[in-house]
């Protein structure tokens, strides 16, 4: 389902300053994997997810996504194709603190201008499936860190995109919420989900469930 | 040199354009010469960055050139007040040799500019964007064109003589003439209408049988009788002096600026016409472009067309 192939990625081409992100990745993850790729800051483990999401391009190479190459989309296509199948969750959140949480997880429907009973149905269902809908009205900022993190999913998975992307999820969170955030991941590779995190919390290593983990050190991978 | 303030905003203007489509020419031809949309190469992403930010400096001045046409043609009227002799803009573009090569040459650009903008705007539709190599070679081409009337522009602005006699446009657009214009004068003004009704019947028979190549080509021939019965026919009924020629009069407060909506008028409708024939779009594109086209077409013959049938019914006789 989603392949790289031969993928550099170099920042700062041509300038002093260049940095070889990844060099000749090559790997792939099956529809309903769940895969970590873990490894040390720096390593490239985020320019991996930046690449899968089409946030970013590689240098030189090819990221298919459903035999599609989304490496060549343009700017507007790779919004179209981020809207459509992609939920991200950011190691600090991203969330837009004086909103609500409705409001907050409400965001990527809005380029979708759904019907009303539409919105108020997957709202709902991802409110009650994160267990936050007691926050509903409450502005994000009056919220904890477990709390947050559980917005963030909520918002991620609120379009039902095929593909969940978590960058450093559980960077801010002590061991019982992250504990919980696994086991929210957990159940959504369980309901079909693609699921890539860039991780160094051990806690994420040698799990049963776990389909791949990749060692991302110094732009290359190890299997 | 004329350093009014309209003068000066458009010298100012120029500089910056030439500037930015300086760097838009060279990344163009880059891009023309290396593009290949099946490469995955280091390359290729480059050019596929720079396409973006170059389409975008051409976009950008594009736009920005298409209003200010109107505004060229507001200077050349704020300027016939200091010329002497002059009473319009004509006698402003008359004053110098350049001033009738730039208006050709501002009005192909136009089309040429609106015509990249659609095209752009169709190569962004499709994921792997048929149309960028087309794009960026008009561009290169379009370019020299652009420079020229930068340049052409600023010469004749700056050869513009205040001590010097210039024409009026009473004289520059009559039969006396001594001009290529006045040779328009010796055909006879019914075959000159008949000639524009019957263009214009053509242009709906191909809107409804959705002939676009056609509908293009009757388009074309149509800006060029509509310009001459302008002069011909249809200013005299605008200035209801059957002597008065001038195109460019109409653009004055005394007659409502309407010649600002008649030359958008055209410009529009013929160009959304070019469009559809020389732009493969989507179904649904090429449906609206033609009805768009259609649109401004008719209305700008319904326009012209009142002027002498107002007259007609106020006066009872024809010019």
């Amino acid at each position: 389902m989603i392949k790289l192939k031969n993928i550099n990625k170099i920042y700062n081409l041509n300038k002093n300053d260049t940095v070889h992100a990844l060099k000749n990745i090559n790997f792939s993850i099956n529809e309903g994997e769940l895969v970590i790729l873990k490894g040390s800051s720096g390593s490239g483990k985020s320019t991996i997810l930046s690449l899968i999401a089409a946030l970013n391009k590689p240098t030189s190479g090819e990221v298919i996504v459903d035999g599609k190459q989304i490496s060549k989309l343009p700017d507007n296509f790779a919004s179209l194709y981020r809207r459509d199948n992609i939920g991200f969750i950011f190691q600090k959140y991203n969330l837009i603190a004086d909103i609500s949480v409705k409001e907050n997880i409400l965001l990527p429907l809005i380029p979708l201008n759904p019907k009303e009973e539409e919105v108020e149905k997957k709202l709902n269902m991802v409110m009650h499936q994160f267990k936050i809908a007691h926050k509903k009205e409450s502005l994000v900022r009056n919220l904890s860190g477990g709390e947050q993190q559980r917005v963030a999913i909520a918002r991620a998975n609120v379009n039902n995109p095929k593909i969940i992307i978590a960058d450093e999820p559980t960077a801010n969170l002590d061991e019982n919420l992250s504990l919980h955030f696994i086991e929210i991941l957990k159940e959504l590779k369980f309901q079909g989900k693609t699921i890539v995190v860039a991780t160094h919390d051990p806690l994420f290593f040698g799990l049963d469930f776990v389909d791949k983990e990749v060692e991302v050190t110094n732009g290359t991978i190890n299997l | 040199m004329i350093l009014v303030p309209e003068v000066l905003t458009i010298l100012i203007l120029n500089f910056i354009f030439m500037l930015f489509a300086s760097i838009a020419f060279f990344l163009s031809l880059k891009i023309f010469l290396k593009w290949d949309i099946s490469s995955n190469s280091t390359l290729q992403y480059t050019l596929e960055k720079q396409s973006y930010l170059t389409a975008t400096i051409i976009k950008y001045i594009f736009i920005i050139k298409l209003p200010l046409f109107l505004f060229f043609i507001f200077t050349l009227d704020r300027l016939s007040h200091i010329l002497t002799g002059a009473m319009c803009g004509a006698g402003v573009v008359d004053a110098t040799d350049y001033g009738n090569y730039l208006f050709v040459l501002k009005i192909l650009n136009l089309y040429i500019f609106a015509y990249w903008l659609a095209l752009h705007s169709e190569d962004m539709k499709h994921e792997n964007q048929p149309y960028t190599k087309a794009k960026f070679g008009l561009f290169i081409v379009a370019f020299f064109l652009f420079i020229s009337e930068l340049i052409l522009e600023g010469v004749m602005f700056s050869s513009i003589d205040l001590n010097e006699l210039v024409s009026c446009c009473g004289t520059i657009y009559s039969s006396s003439a001594n001009s290529y214009i006045s040779k328009i004068f010796a055909i006879n003004p019914s075959v000159l209408i008949t000639t524009f009704y019957i263009n214009f019947f053509f242009i709906v028979l191909f809107y409804l049988l959705k002939r676009s190549y056609l509908f293009a080509i009757v388009n074309i021939f149509f800006i060029l009788i509509s310009i001459i019965t302008l002069i011909t026919f249809f200013g005299t009924y605008i200035y209801e002096l059957p002597s008065h020629h001038c195109p460019f009069c109409f653009l004055q407060s005394d007659y409502y600026y309407v010649g600002y909506l008649l030359y958008l008028l055209l410009y529009i409708g013929t160009f959304y016409a070019i469009a559809v024939g020389f732009i493969k779009t989507q179904e649904q594109t090429k449906h609206s472009n033609f009805n768009k086209s259609m649109l401004f077409t008719f209305l700008y013959v319904v326009l012209v067309s009142l002027y002498p049938i107002l007259y007609y019914i106020k006066n009872g006789v024809w010019l």
